[in-house]
């Protein structure tokens, strides 16, 4: 899953990605969507999810439209001063997987119809109706605050422990009927999915396990003096 | 944690939140949360020359992995406080 702005296509409500956790937040109908200098296109729908953005436009049979990832979305910001943007929009920066590298001039390669959107860095939403603009701001702020950077330095061979102690919270909560029971996750897999719960998990489970480790230690040493 | 817990008491003050890809934003600090996202309030940008469209945003929320610096007002800065808790961060406690 790279980072930035993906083209997509789908037949008509988008695809979730609900059996790891991925939930419809909001829709907006009558959104147009801005990306980078281009201009806008009109007009569409706004799927947020608990992982990513949708935009779907309106006009095709078979949506056509634009995905990120609330992982690359690095600011967002209610835009109202008509000198910066005409019309109010919902500002974000995007993070890409591209350099920084701004001279490659490929903006016109529309032509076969691939379209390269890694130099997408900055994407506007615009509601036809303008008073939506804070309350998507919120969810905006909700939604990222659900998708922290995936763990970034730590150590791979735990992560088995990490997600079998996981799924077992998982397993417990089920039976609870809090999470909807889901096949595929089986013990011991790993399926990437990095949300709020599963972090602060992480983190408990590993401090109690180099407690646990401390401990055996010194029973032994207690044992041995 | 520990910077969590100190960029909460600096909420209400004027910060500079440097991003990695060089925009510079001063503003309020509104809140900031565990991952270290943070929202700025009448906010405007550092270098307004390289980022005209940014100029009107009056608040925005800042994921927090894409932050490099964030200034600090000298008051905001309790070095005593900080060596403390710094310490027992150290300590693992």
């Amino acid at each position: 899953m790279g980072l930035g702005v993906r083209e997509i296509r789908c037949g008509g409500e988008p695809v979730l990605d609900t059996e790891n956790g991925e939930e419809l937040m909001r829709v907006q109908a009558g959104v147009d969507i801005a990306l980078g200098n281009r201009p806008p296109e009109s007009t569409g729908t706004l799927y947020i999810t608990t992982r990513q953005v949708i935009w779907l436009s309106d006009a095709d049979n078979t949506r056509r439209g634009y995905a990120v990832d609330f992982l690359s979305i690095s600011l967002h910001a209610v835009s109202r001063d008509p000198d910066a943007y005409p019309i109010p929009c919902l500002y974000t920066q995007i993070d890409t997987d591209a350099g920084e590298d701004h001279d490659s001039d490929n903006s016109d390669s529309d032509s076969n119809h691939v379209q390269d959107l890694s130099n997408i860095r900055e994407m506007r939403l615009i509601p036809s109706d303008p008073s939506q603009l804070d309350s998507l701001f919120e969810i905006f702020c909700d939604c990222a605050e659900l998708n922290p950077e995936p763990t970034d330095e730590e150590e791979g061979e735990e992560h088995d422990w990490i997600f079998s102690a996981d799924q077992m919270q998982d397993d417990q909560a089920e039976e609870e009927g809090y999470i909807p029971h889901n096949p595929n996750n089986t013990i011991g897999q790993s399926n990437g999915n990095h949300d709020l719960a599963r972090t602060v998990l992480q983190l408990q489970i590993n401090d109690k396990r180099f407690e646990d480790a401390e401990e055996i230690e010194d029973d032994r040493d207690g044992t041995r003096h | 944690m520990l910077f969590f817990s100190y960029f909460k008491d600096l909420v209400g003050r004027e910060v500079t939140v440097e991003l990695k890809n060089d925009l510079a934003i001063r503003g309020t600090l509104h809140s900031v949360d565990q991952y270290l996202n943070i929202k700025l309030e009448n906010t405007r940008v550092v270098d307004q020359d390289k980022y005209p469209h940014m100029l009107s945003v009056r608040n925005c929320f800042i994921r927090g992995s894409v932050v490099r610096y964030v200034q600090l007002p000298p008051e905001g800065v309790d070095i005593e406080l900080l060596h403390d808790a710094t310490r027992r961060e150290a300590r693992g406690g």
